[in-house]
């Protein structure tokens, strides 16, 4: 090989390199830039967003959109945002205590019927929601749960997903500890209070992570059973917000930009932990 | 990528065999588990499969069964018929509706893979830090509330202010006059508001299958695509000779992902353009939603149209699990 053709690789690969940067930039800013532009308009005033053609920042802005919003009365934000944090964070720690739960009896235990009985759980995860909304709905009437918190948090106790994930962390964990720890005279609930939920800190985190996520951002179902205002969660608001305020649009998007922002909070600490998370799920 | 078996034999302990108290435990574990799915899983998808052979509407005075019978009366298969060859208009918008969301994932698919497959490929080719933040920001809009990007794309799509039209006209174009109600603008048959909501549903969801191609492209060996380089290959040969063929399985698998997903896109169909207009943009779940929440007339004919989409999807999630089963070595 002479010292030519070995050098043009090289260039070619500087070359591919600085545009491999370029589009990558130009993809972040096509990501970014729906975010950026609600953002800086809803610091606009009322008069700037009603402006033909409108400029793209705000001469004077103005967080007056958001304080009307944190203050209006008329407006049942604390409410909806406690029953947002309330299903989420009960559907969370019921999904952990299931999930682990029967996925460390899927593990570690024989018995008969066991794998038709996980057959029976993985069922959950080839059937689409749409399948199930309406019988469920009839039975969330008939359960004397509609229009209730409870109706978002019921019919999510079993989460299969979870119990196949946790299944799958529980397996590879030594046996040798369960049977020191029966020897020691521990009980087998004790075993998986004890011995094996202590040693499941990032899958539990994982699992609890998607499961807030998930229920935060959630709308179908609970547009289905909550109908009065007060029940409403965070997304429902925004809907409804949406359809009160055409007129108001800074209101709109301040609060947009409120329901955003929990979930981004989250996800500027765990970004890493999330993406890979994300990534995995999907090969199982 | 490995990947571990559904059903695996494991061993429980030394002996092999559990004691009595230890068998008690898993039941009264298990049991209480598999009788909720069984209420909240596996009753009602019989009830849905039953349901789409009635007539039936909650409100109607039926038997003890369901509420079905009595006033809501078995008819057969009558309702599937309707959906296929019937005049009414929940039937009719119901098949316009099948073809939106078949060319809403027919569109949906290319459009994600063409910007997914390169961008993946560039990302895996820069350095670590870069790449991680990269990856997490492409990554936002996908753990984003829909309902919140909506609001968004309603903001981008505004007809005259909204940040499209802006654009356009900065770079000397002329902006559609509605983007989103104008039942007029068809370019390929594909009208335009359709057009606008697979951009907005491209842009929300290809963090997802970006990071999974980001994570197969580090699984292929370094030695492999090094040995490209070193033989003079650009960064378009490399790609094309050595990451595609590789990359096949996980390409083909996320499509099927991409396409079961697809089909159940409803946030962005039911505010953004609310199946409007015309009917240019009413899809399946969307019609199901409408049908039984909306107008709830009869919930038989919404049990079935879930059922025809349930078919679908079943046949593409049986095929997901073949490809996974495929043996697969680079």
């Amino acid at each position: 090989m002479t010292t030519e053709t070995r050098k043009k690789p090289s260039i070619g690969f500087m070359l591919g390199k600085s545009g491999a940067y370029a589009v990558l930039i130009l993809g972040l800013v096509a990501t970014l830039l729906p975010f950026f532009y609600i953002i800086v308009t809803s610091l606009k005033t009322d008069a700037e967003l009603r402006q033909t053609p409108p400029d793209f920042f705000s001469k004077e802005p103005t967080l007056k959109h958001y304080i009307t919003i944190l203050t209006d009365e008329k407006i049942p934000l604390a409410r909806n945002l406690f029953n947002s944090i309330f299903v989420s964070v009960s559907r969370v720690f019921i999904t952990l205590f299931t999930s682990s739960f029967a996925g460390y009896i899927f593990a570690k235990y024989h018995f008969k019927g066991k794998n038709l009985a996980f057959g029976v759980i993985l069922i959950q995860i080839m059937i689409p929601f749409q399948v199930v909304m309406i019988p469920n709905y009839l039975l969330v009437v008939k359960l004397g749960l509609i229009d209730s918190l409870w109706a978002l948090i019921i019919p999510a106790f079993v989460d299969a997903y979870g119990i196949f994930m946790m299944k799958q962390f529980i397996e590879s964990m030594p046996a040798e500890l369960m049977d020191a720890a029966r020897i020691d005279g521990a009980t087998e609930f004790g075993i998986y209070s004890k011995i094996i939920l202590p040693q499941m800190g990032p899958v539990l985190a994982s699992l609890g992570i998607f499961t807030f996520m998930a229920t935060w951002n959630d709308y179908l179902w609970p547009l289905i059973v909550l109908t009065s205002p007060e029940k409403r969660t965070i997304p429902l608001l925004v809907v409804w917000f949406q359809t009160q305020h055409v007129s108001n649009q800074g209101l709109v998007l301040a609060a947009s930009i409120l329901t955003l922002l929990p979930i981004f909070l989250v996800y500027i600490f765990l970004q890493r932990w999330i993406v890979d998370q994300a990534t995995s799920s999907a090969f199982k | 990528m490995q990947i571990t078996p559904i059903f695996k034999k494991e061993i429980v302990s030394e002996s092999g065999k559990l004691t009595a108290k230890q068998r008690r435990f898993a039941y009264t574990g298990i049991v209480p588990i598999l009788l909720y799915m069984g209420l909240f899983t596996l009753f009602p998808i019989l009830w849905a499969v039953v349901m789409s052979f009635f007539s039936y509407t909650p409100i109607r005075e039926g038997s003890w069964f369901l509420g079905l019978g009595g006033q809501n009366p078995f008819v057969g298969i009558e309702n599937y018929i309707e959906l296929f060859t019937g005049t009414g208009k929940p039937a009719e918008v119901f098949r316009l509706a099948v073809r939106n969301t078949f060319l809403f994932t027919a569109l949906v698919l290319p459009m994600n893979l063409i910007i997914t497959l390169p961008l993946a490929v560039l990302l895996e080719s820069i350095g670590e830090r870069f790449k991680t933040l990269f990856r997490a920001i492409y990554f936002l809009p996908t753990i984003s509330s829909s309902v919140a990007l909506v609001i968004i794309w309603d903001y981008m799509y505004a007809p005259g202010w909204g940040l499209l039209s802006i654009m356009f006209k900065a770079v000397g174009l002329v902006p559609p006059k509605s983007w989103l109600q104008d039942p007029n603008t068809i370019y390929f048959g594909v009208p335009l508001a359709m057009l606008c909501v697979v951009i907005a549903h491209v842009w929300q969801d290809f963090g997802y299958n970006l990071v999974i191609f980001v994570a197969a492209l580090q699984s292929i060996p370094k030695t492999l695509r090094e040995a490209a380089r070193v033989d003079g290959a650009n960064i378009w040969q490399e790609f094309w000779l050595i990451v595609v063929p590789l990359l096949r399985r996980t390409v083909l698998l996320t499509s099927v992902l991409t396409v079961i997903s697809s089909l159940q896109v409803f946030v962005i169909f039911q505010l953004l353009t609310r199946g409007g207009p015309k009917n240019q943009t009413q899809t399946m779940l969307l019609s199901i939603y409408e049908n039984a929440f909306r107008f709830a007339n009869n919930l038989g004919l919404s049990a079935a149209m879930s059922m025809i989409l349930f078919i679908i999807i079943l046949i593409l999630t049986v095929t997901q699990f073949r490809i996974l089963r495929t043996e697969w070595e680079y």
